[in-house]
Parts: structure tokens; sequence; C-alpha cells
């Protein structure tokens, strides 16, 4: 739970605030005994979490021109001027209104602070006293930039106007920078009678500024933001009306309540509830209390910091171990269907080993009887399949008699030779091994001359180029009758007329790979 | 601002509670990594285990299509005699049962004793392949004699008949008038071949 001082010239309040609700916890008269009732009220209430709003007349504001600096410098600068300025700066503050335009760029800072800080010390000194949390001191013209921006006005000059229960409130805010304020207080009114208060107080306020230069003296009406008491909107508007210089604008408390986002307020509570809920959702950066004035806030800060710090971390690495634990989730599904596929492929081993044919022998034995028998079996030839070749060809030479065959398988040492180099493996091997059947045909052409050469021969060749006529079949070697081949000797005996009958021999040597 | 040595002690719990929520965390990720670890070893255990049963039934399948595959020749090589002592009393039957069907006027035969057969190494040590050569001389009426004996002696099975060499020539005798006198005379060299598997079951 949070709470808020009040301050007004009369009385103060402290309001307690929880999610956006306002309550009024004690009151306090402004004199001596309301500091020593604020001291017995804070004595229960040690270390509690305090904002403090002051909404009282005679703040003093005063625009200054500071070189451009940063950091330390900057505040050493702004302490003097705030110094120069205020006799006590303990209640004081410069906001910064941005840097003129140029090669210095100069900053323009408004000091603030209040012309009688006596009246606000021992209230501070008593929350000090109670090392109460002060979060901030702040003053309702603080606050009122981010009024305007809550009720829509973000940019340009505007007076937020709003009755508290201090006083009829009047804010300059241009481009969302207080420029000026003043409070000015009211008696029971009838609302046309305030409304009338409010349009006469704005003209004056605009006609001040105007001679001090703040406002210029022509250009567009400046929006007047005015917050009606509840139900008193209508008479306002009626009241209010726009001309040149002026351009009003206005919202019903209620609506104006709606807006910032205060869920509920004590019945009675003027406008500044707008201002109190914005002190403790939206306070600006700016404000009066000095920096030993928080120090418990800070500290308190500082605290939750690294308490929030922690639990950061711990939520990172929570988040992390998170992440990981989803890999590990993952990890142990994926082993688990890992772990499927190998039960079903050790399942399946064991139907394939329970269901292996039974053998006689161990499967090397097996793979290797059969291996070798297959190569030998390869290897060997049956000679009935060249003689039955050979007797198919010889029926279409009748005159061709055979005196022997000699049939063999043997191996090729001539095809080795012939394999190519590169082939050294075990197939080119086995080529190179590769047996080839031969059949040696020797016979005889019958029913011919002896000295018909020219017949025999011819007859002998047609015959070897018939039984090359299956290409698996090659004739390795043929042995005319008569040799005449330049390498051989021609013999011849003609002229004696004498014939011995016998028809000359040839040989023919037909060969198959086995293969 | 600078802190007095009360309110920096007053920062001392705050501490102590954030570095306990740190080592908290630190713990919580130290465990889930652990468990992470785990996970991953047991993962490539359970992938190195199933690659480890993929590839041995990729093994037993291969081998169970290799011996189905095989078996039937072994078996048979087995029921035709081929496997096995040789039968050499069943191969001198086997000759004269032909000689008698195919009424060869002359058959003499000799099988010189068994030679192992040179085979490819790595073969297991317990598997031999031998040989017996047999020199055959017929006295054959017509060349189909001869091809009329080869098949009877690869159909007596008993061995894996390899012939190496056959010659055929006319024996120079005039035809008998009966028409019974051997006209061709032939002469073949082959081996008998059998196998001896001694890790084979009777």
């Amino acid at each position: 739970m949070k709470r808020l001082v009040y301050f007004t010239a009369d009385d103060h309040s402290v309001y307690t605030w929880s999610g956006g609700k306002l309550a009024v916890e004690a009151k306090f008269p402004g004199d001596d005994l309301g500091v020593t009732a604020f001291r017995e009220y804070l004595s229960g209430r040690r270390g509690a979490l305090f904002y403090a709003v002051a909404d009282l007349a005679g703040e003093d504001f005063h625009e200054e021109l500071i070189p451009y600096l940063r950091g330390a410098d900057r505040e050493l600068v702004v302490e003097r001027r705030l110094a120069q300025r205020y006799r006590d700066t303990r209640l004081a503050a410069a906001l910064s209104l941005g840097h003129v335009r140029g090669e210095r760029r100069n900053e323009r800072l408004l000091l603030t602070s209040f012309t009688n800080t006596q009246r606000l010390t021992p209230w501070l000194d008593a929350l000090a006293e109670s090392e109460a949390k002060l979060a901030g001191m702040f003053s309702v013209p603080l606050l009122a930039p981010a009024l305007a921006a809550r009720l829509g006005v973000r940019a340009g000059r505007c007076f937020v106007v709003t009755a508290n229960s201090a006083g009829l409130r009047q804010c300059y805010v241009d481009e969302g920078k207080l420029r000026f304020a003043r409070l000015e207080r009211t008696l029971d009114m009838v609302p046309e009678a305030l409304a009338a208060f409010v349009r006469s107080e704005t003209g004056r306020l605009a006609q001040y500024l105007s001679t001090l230069r703040v406002l210029p003296r022509e250009g567009p009406p400046i929006q007047v933001m005015v917050v009606a008491p509840p139900g008193q909107r209508a008479a306002f508007e009626r009241t209010l009306v726009s001309d040149t210089r002026l351009s009003f604008l206005t919202v019903d408390q209620t609506e104006a309540v709606r807006r910032v986002g205060v869920k509920s307020a004590p019945p009675g509570v003027g406008a500044e509830q707008l201002y109190l809920h914005l002190a403790v959702r939206q306070p600006p950066r700016e404000q009066f209390a000095r920096r030993e004035d928080r120090r418990s806030y800070v500290l308190w800060q500082l605290r939750r910091a690294v308490l929030a710090a922690g639990a950061v971390g711990l939520a990172g690495c929570a988040l992390y171990a998170g992440a990981s634990w989803v890999e590990v989730v993952g990890a142990r599904a994926e082993a688990d269907r890992v772990q499927v596929e190998t039960r079903a492929a050790q399942d399946e081993y064991q139907r394939i080993t329970s269901a292996f044919p039974v053998t006689q022998t161990t499967t090397d034995n097996l793979r290797a009887t059969v291996v070798e028998f297959t190569k030998i079996a390869r290897q060997t030839a049956p000679p009935e399949r060249a003689l039955v070749y050979l007797s198919r060809v010889l029926e279409d030479f009748p005159l061709i008699e055979l005196d022997t065959l000699q049939w063999r398988v043997e191996a090729q040492p001539g095809r080795s030779a012939r394999a190519p180099a590169a082939a050294a493996g075990a197939a080119a091997a086995d080529a190179a091994r590769a047996p080839t059947e031969l059949l040696e045909i020797s016979g005889r052409v019958g029913t011919m001359r002896r000295s018909d050469y020219r017949a025999i021969t011819a007859e002998v060749q047609r015959f070897a180029d018939a039984l090359r006529a299956d290409p698996a079949y090659q004739v390795q070697r043929t042995q005319l009758p008569f040799d005449v081949t330049s390498e051989g000797t021609l013999s011849g005996d003609i002229g004696t007329g004498a014939d011995t009958g016998e028809a000359p021999r040839f040989t023919i040597v037909l060969a198959r790979s086995v293969q | 601002m600078n802190f007095s040595a009360q309110e920096l002690r007053q920062l001392a719990l705050p501490l102590l509670a954030c570095l306990a929520l740190l080592a908290a965390g630190s713990a919580l990720i130290t465990w889930t990594e652990g468990r992470h670890a785990a996970a991953e070893r047991a993962l490539t255990a359970a992938r190195a285990e199933r690659s480890q049963a993929k590839e041995r039934l990729m093994r037993i399948a291969e081998e169970e299509r290799e011996v189905k595959e095989k078996l039937e020749i072994y078996r048979r090589l087995k029921d035709i005699g081929i496997l096995g002592e040789e039968q050499r009393l069943e191969w001198a039957d086997a000759m004269a049962r032909i000689r008698t069907a195919r009424e060869l006027p002359d058959l003499r035969y000799r099988i010189e004793r068994q030679q192992p057969l040179k085979t490819v190494p790595g073969k297991p040590a317990n598997v031999e392949f031998y040989a017996s050569r047999m020199q055959v001389v017929l006295a054959l009426l017509h060349e189909g004699d001869l091809l009329h004996f080869l098949g009877d002696l690869r159909a007596s099975g008993n061995a894996y008949y390899a012939v190496r060499s056959c010659s055929l020539g006319r024996t120079g005798q005039p035809a008998a008038i009966s028409g019974l006198s051997p006209r061709l005379r032939a002469e073949c060299e082959i081996d008998l071949i059998t196998i001896l598997d001694r890790a084979a079951k009777a």
C-alpha cells in the first residue's frame, strides 16, 4: 500500500492508494499540533512508503539559461543557480525546458520552489525521523503536464484548470512542459459563479503571461482544459465561451477521473485526486525532495532492485533450464523411439534365427562347398556340345570324312597376356584362367582327285568357315591338305599319271570358351 | 549517493537473497544440463545399439537368403553322392551297368589314386575337394555310344564327372557282316570329383 500526503494551505491529508483506489486515512491541521499528530500517526507506520504532493499558493517559477553541460558539471551549475535564486534550496527543483537552437545550445531551465518552505520542512523531517520511504515531493503543477496528456493535450500551449480542495489551480503547459502555475483560493460558489471565476482568472493569467512575454501576444487561441466539478460541465460550458485568445474545452471531473484511471476516491474530494493518482502512477522525474530526504526510498528501491535482479536471474535460469528440459524430454522420447526400433530389429533377428533353415553343416562350409563346386562346374564342359555342333555342320559337307576327333579342356595361357593390365582384380584373374574346350578335327575330302587341289582346298576352307557360323566357336587353327602359304613347302607329282587314291588330310582346331 | 555502513547492512540480506536465487538458478541449470547430458548419452547409446541390431539383422537376413539359396545345391550334391567319401565300388558297378545297358563291345577303365584339388585360399580347412582321374577306353559301334556313355555316367551319380579329354578315332576294322564289330575307339580322361565336408552331420 502506498500513502500520499496532500499539503494544502489549510490542512494536510494522508491518502492511501491501492490499485487506483484512494482513501483518506488521516487529516492533520497545518500548525504545530498537526505536526505532532502526524509524528504520532507515523510512529505506527515506520518504514511506510509515502508520496508528498503540495498544492500551495506562492510557488515560484523562474526561467534561467545555463550553458550546455552534462553530468556532474550540469548538476553543479543547477545547484548554484537554485542557491542564487532561493534562500532555502531544500525544496527547490529545476525543470529542463530544452535547449536553445544555435551554436551554444544553451539549456533553458525552469527553477521552481515554494516561497515558504518552512511550512513543509517539519512534515518532511517527521517523515525522515519515522524512516518513511519518501518517493518524492511533488507539487500539483509538476503533475499538470501528465494530466494534460491524459486528457488529450500532448502538444502546443494549454492551460490546465482544475477545482481542487485548495482552490482553483491553473497551470500553463507548453509542449508538454510546465511553464507557470498559480493557485487562487475559492469559496463555496454556485456552478455559474465558479465558471465565471474560471473565465476571469484564466483571462488574467493569459494577460499576465503575455506581459511577461511567456505567452506570445499574437497567435492561435490557447487551449484551456477545464476540469469541471462533477455535474457542472453544462454550466461551465455555458459560461466558458471561447474567443480569439482562449479556446475552452471542458471535461467533467467524473470523465477526467475515468481517463486518468482513478478507480475510486472518497466523496467530496476535488480534482486533486487526479494529481494524487498521477503522483503514484506517473511521477515526473523532477521533484522537490533532496537526495537526503529520499535516502530510505532509494535504499528500498535498491533492495528491491537487487531482489528483482535475483528473481530475474532465477527466472532466466529457469527459462534456460526449461528449454534444456524440453530438449531432455525430446531426447528421451527419441531414445524411446530408437529403443522400440532396436527391439523390433532384435525381435526380427530372433524370428529369423529361430526359423533359420536347418543345415547339415556349418554356414561357412555350406558356402565354401557350394561356391567352390559352382566354380569347378563352371570350369568344366561336356564334350557332347562340341560334338553335336560338329555333327550338325557336317550335314552340309557330305564330302568331308573324319578320321579322328580330339576333344580336351585346357587353360588358355595366351588369354592372360591379352587381359588388360589395369584389370588386376579377381574377375580379370578368373577370366585369364578361364579354360577353353578344344576340338581337333582331322579328316579328308573324299571322292576328289588328289590332283584337284584347288577344289579340295576350297572345300576345307568352306568347311572351316561353316564351323565359324556359331560365334561361340572359333577356328583356332586350320591345316590345309596343301600348304599354300609362303612359309610352307608345296610339293606335287605331275605327269606320272599315278594316283595313290588316298585323299589329302586336313586338320581344324575348334575352340570355345568354357564359361 | 554514498551509503553508510548501516545502510549497506540493510542491503546485505537482499544481496544474500539475490545470490541465493542466482545460486538456485545455477543449480537448476546444472541439474538440467546433467539430465540433458545423460539423456544425450542414453540417446547416443540407444542409436548405437539400434545400429548394431540393424546391422546384425541385415547380416542374418543376408545369411538366411544365402543359406536358403545354397542349401538347395548342397542337399542336391549330397543326394547324388558328390558330397562324402569316394564310392569306388559304386563307380565300378555303374561302369558295368552302362556297358551292359549300352551293349558296348569293349570298355576298359583305370581309376588313379585320389588327389586333392587345388582351391581358393580362405576356404574352411574342413572342406576338401578331391579328384580321382579315370582313363576310359571304349570300343564303339558308332559315335552316339560315347555320348550315351557319358550321359549314363553322369546320371549314375556318386561323383561329379569332369571330362578332361576325349579322343575318337576309327579302329580301321572293316564292317563285319553282322554289323557288331566296333568301328570306333574312344579314349577319355575324366576327373571323378568328390567333396569331403568334415563338419557335415550324418
